[in-house]
């Protein structure tokens, strides 16, 4: 066991006892599903089929649009009430299937079980972009590119993160939990696919229950297990690749560029139901939780469940004054809870008013916290001083665009800067000028 | 006393001659014209016209590469000089304003969300579009405030922004930095705007705004050819205005968007908000 | 050779142009608002007190000297500096339209500036041989432009800082410019003599 980390980073408090140990349940089905095209990075979904049509569980509504887009499939059988605009985590209104479960939850055919063994890696693929397999830590990149390097690029260290790095979600660990089997059959599907040496999984110093029970499989299999301190953002890429390998991706590169693969622990298990029982991805395990949550646990939600649904399933004290789609720190605040579930939620947390002071922003007091902070070595107060006086040039020099957006300098900041705020404004306006030229 | 003189003298007459010899040796011909544009242009370095500063759109003028009417703080006058200089004809644009096409305040129009964050409109605009229900009302953060060289912008207590007539120019930079197009420019003679930029169809702009544009072609009935709809968005159509038939059509706006922004003081008849009527 | 290095480091550093004997503060006010245009500065101020230094080292042994016209070098040496400055101005305008668009503008600016007559009065008044001269030249530049470099990086700093009314713009400048200078000072005593 490796003991390693990264510089920088924070210690959010983690509120994570509330969810950590309560056995995860199976979410009831809604009235209603809201099943978006666009749920992955990439091309979204076209629909192939109509309002009034019949769908069995697991068949695809919608088809993929070019090599970096998957399919969606419908989470239930049930009957399509429309296709149509509703309202998307990302904030705009995005084409969705909209599907009124028949309560039979059928699926559309029969799968039969089939060892991976036996599949060629070409097979394989195929069968996890059919399934729609996407990155489920939250980025929702499809899972068949990155497993499918461009030429010359190899695979030697595959990374399964287990770290949530992310306060109150403990979605990951229940899946290690409970789905143990299929996480240990998804890295052989893993390790046969990319051809990686060394396999490791990712842990953070708080889950050692959970690494004790891994370690005899993972001995068994050669799986290597980093146990790595509980510090915000460890969970995130070049963060984890950093801690375990010591390797650095170079500032515009992908982990592939030092030959490294990351997926999620949830990935990881989506992937055996892909490869060996040729199923899609159609359930997620989702924590809700946060202050506002009467009853907080983890559900395993059918994709496309709307957020009211579950707030409902679990109780809420009071009405919710903020609800975020992920975890505290880089979640997105929804302005209304028809959103859905999409295969990259992992958390929905409900805070009440008193819950969400906003600190009154002070002038900045040099006190480089935030550098110190910063682990990507950035300078976020100068940058953000630079946004602010929409100085671009001096911005991009003092290299906006490598921020990760993780909102550890917003977090402590002693005067309450809105600092990776105008980090992001800037990056946009970055990207806006760029491409306008 | 003559040494002094004699030796000074001569080293002098050795620096000219060399200097002459070096001026002819070394002659670069440039366009005197493009000194007489530096002088001519409004010298706020805004960047309005496109170029990075004055001297930079001087240039590009007597390179013939730019439009002579792009100088919008300098107005007709400064247009009129660069045709003298660079002896072309052209015909006089009127002086543009900056005018705000939304009246749906804190009152008047619903919010979407809460907005915490990063006071900057287009900051704002990025999470979900922007805190206000109306896709194209005014978000109040002040973007355009921030921008506007001549200070001529500012946000008013009820969160809208307000054009100061006097100090605007016309330049044109607040309508690049606002995120939803709120403010727009309108030749600096008329008076009547519709004060409106809502897209959407009468129906939902009543549910979130008393004061947004509804479609309801009442206007282009009172005073034909002087407002023309876009989508269900009425606007005034500048080229072809008739005084007494607009303010006949302001009168029967039934959402008071039509507004005469040369008399100000006279406030929209109050009305309950929205949040009061609907809940 | 160890002779030459302390010269060097002494214009440099310890009698900085700017910061210790407080000549060229015109150029070092007025073109520091940014990094970019300082640097160009820097290297007009460069060029120019290196061969201006040699002109008139040349000038006031081979002509002042042997003919005893030693009262006349200040109006002598500004001639010369001033026809220098001109004529490089004029082949540099020819020769390189890109390093006039990054360096011509600041030349007129130097041509009747106190730093480069400084030197070459210096240059003298030190005794310095010929080469010595022109090492002192460039240390002396050198000095100029790390003096206003570092200046620019702080007003470009500045402009972000919340500065109470009172002290917006040249005062705060001023402050600063004088803080850079008390800077200085900590290497008085570096070279000694």
């Amino acid at each position: 066991m490796k003991r390693r980390s990264f510089p920088g980073g924070t210690h959010p408090p983690q509120h994570k006892s509330a969810t950590a140990d309560t056995p995860s349940e199976i979410c009831p089905l809604p009235p209603e599903l809201v099943i978006p095209l666009a749920q992955h990075v990439g091309a979204p979904a076209v629909a192939c089929v109509n309002a009034g049509q019949r769908v069995g569980r697991g068949q695809v509504v919608g088809k993929p649009n070019g090599f970096v887009s998957v399919p969606v499939h419908a989470s239930t059988s049930g009957l399509v009430v429309a296709v149509e605009s509703r309202p998307h985590p990302c904030g705009a209104e995005l084409p969705a299937v909209i599907l009124q479960p028949d309560g039979d939850d059928v699926w559309a055919e029969e799968y039969l079980t089939q060892s991976f063994h036996v599949l060629t890696t070409e097979t394989m693929l195929e069968r996890i972009r059919e399934a729609g397999v996407v990155g489920m830590g939250g980025a929702a990149f499809p899972t068949h590119v990155k497993l499918d390097p461009p030429h010359g690029k190899t695979i030697d260290t595959a990374i399964v993160n287990a770290v949530e790095c992310e306060p109150w979600v403990t979605a990951d660990r229940r899946v290690l939990l409970e789905q143990r089997d299929k996480v240990l059959t998804g890295l052989e599907v893993l390790q046969k696919i990319s051809g990686a040496r060394q396999m490791w999984i990712g842990l953070e110093d708080n889950q050692t229950d959970v690494a004790a029970l891994l370690a005899p499989h993972c001995k068994q299999r050669g799986v290597g297990i980093a146990i790595m301190p509980a510090k915000y953002p460890q969970g995130a890429e070049r963060q984890i690749i950093y801690a375990i390998t010591g390797r650095r991706v170079p500032t515009r590169g992908l982990p592939m560029d030092v030959g490294v693969l990351v997926q999620n622990v949830g990935t990881v298990a989506a992937l055996t139901d892909a490869v060996t029982r040729a199923r899609p991805l159609i359930e997620r395990m989702v924590t809700i939780s946060g202050p506002d949550v009467a009853r907080p646990r983890n559900l395993r939600v059918r994709i496309g469940t709307p957020v009211a649904h579950l707030l409902k399933h679990c109780g809420l004290r009071e009405e919710a004054a903020k609800v975020l789609l992920g975890g505290p720190m880089m979640g997105t605040a929804q302005h209304t809870l028809a959103v859905p579930v999409l295969r990259g939620t992992s958390g929905v947390l409900a805070f009440r008013r008193q819950d969400i002071t906003a600190p009154a922003v002070g002038s900045c007091l040099r006190c480089g916290r935030c550098v110190a902070a910063c682990p990507m070595h950035l300078l976020p107060t100068f940058i953000a001083d630079y946004a602010r006086r929409d100085a671009l040039d001096l911005a991009e020099r003092f290299a906006a665009r490598n921020c990760i957006e993780c909102g550890s300098c917003s977090f402590v900041c002693p005067a309450g800067i809105p600092l990776v705020q105008s980090i992001r404004y800037a990056k946009g306006a970055i990207l806006a000028r760029r491409r306008s030229t | 006393m003559l040494a002094a003189v004699i030796s000074l003298g001569s080293l002098g007459c050795f620096a000219a001659i060399l200097l002459a010899m070096a001026a002819r040796r070394f002659a670069v011909k440039v366009d005197p014209r493009q000194a007489a544009l530096l002088d001519v242009l409004a010298g706020a370095n805004c960047g309005a016209c496109g170029y990075p500063g004055c001297s930079a759109y001087a240039r590009a003028l007597v390179a013939g590469t730019a439009r002579p009417d792009l100088c919008r703080p300098g107005g007709p006058e400064t247009l009129a000089r660069i045709a003298t200089i660079l002896d072309i004809e052209v015909a006089p644009g009127e002086p543009q304003i900056a005018v705000v096409r939304c009246r749906g305040d804190r009152q008047q129009s619903r919010a979407k969300y809460d907005y915490q964050g990063l006071e900057d409109c287009r900051a704002a605009q990025k999470l979900a579009f922007g805190p206000k229900t109306c896709p194209g009302g005014c978000l109040g953060l002040g973007s355009c405030v921030q921008h506007c060289p001549f200070g001529a912008l500012s946000i008013n207590e009820q969160g809208l922004a307000e054009v100061d007539r006097d100090r605007c120019t016309g330049c044109g930079l607040c309508v690049s930095v606002c995120p939803r197009q709120v403010l727009a420019l309108a030749p600096a003679g008329s008076h009547i705007h519709v004060q409106c930029n809502s897209p959407d169809a009468g129906r939902k702009v009543k549910n979130y705004c008393h004061v947004g544009c509804i479609g309801c072609r009442l206007c282009i009935k009172t005073a034909p050819e002087c407002f023309v709809m876009e989508g269900f968005l009425a606007k005034v159509n500048y080229g072809h205005q008739k005084p007494t038939a607009m303010a006949d059509a302001m009168e029967r706006c039934p959402h008071h968007c039509i507004q005469d922004l040369a008399e100000p003081g006279e406030a929209a008849p109050h009305s309950p908000s929205v949040e009061e009527r609907t809940s | 050779m160890i002779h030459l290095l302390l010269i060097l480091v002494g214009a440099v550093l310890v009698n900085n142009f700017v910061l210790a004997r407080f000549l060229g503060l015109c150029p070092f006010l007025g073109v520091s608002k940014k990094v970019e245009t300082a640097l160009g500065m820097g290297m007009a101020v460069t060029f120019v007190m290196v061969v201006a230094s040699a002109c008139t080292w040349l000038l006031q042994y081979l002509v002042l000297t042997p003919f005893d016209l030693e009262y006349l070098q200040t109006i002598a040496f500004i001639l010369v500096i001033a026809t220098l400055v001109q004529m490089v101005e004029m082949i540099v305008r020819k020769s390189s339209p890109v390093l006039y668009q990054s360096l011509g503008i600041f030349l007129p600016l130097i041509t009747t500036n106190c730093a480069v007559l400084g030197l070459a009065v210096l240059n003298i008044q030190q005794g310095y041989s010929f080469v010595e001269s022109l090492v002192f030249a460039f240390g002396a530049a050198a000095g100029f432009t790390l003096a206003l470099v570092l200046y620019a990086g702080l007003r470009e700093r500045l402009t972000l800082c919340p500065v109470p009314d009172a002290f917006r713009g040249t005062s705060i400048e001023l402050i600063t410019a004088g803080l850079l200078a008390l800077a200085f000072m900590g290497f008085a005593g570096l070279v000694p003599g």
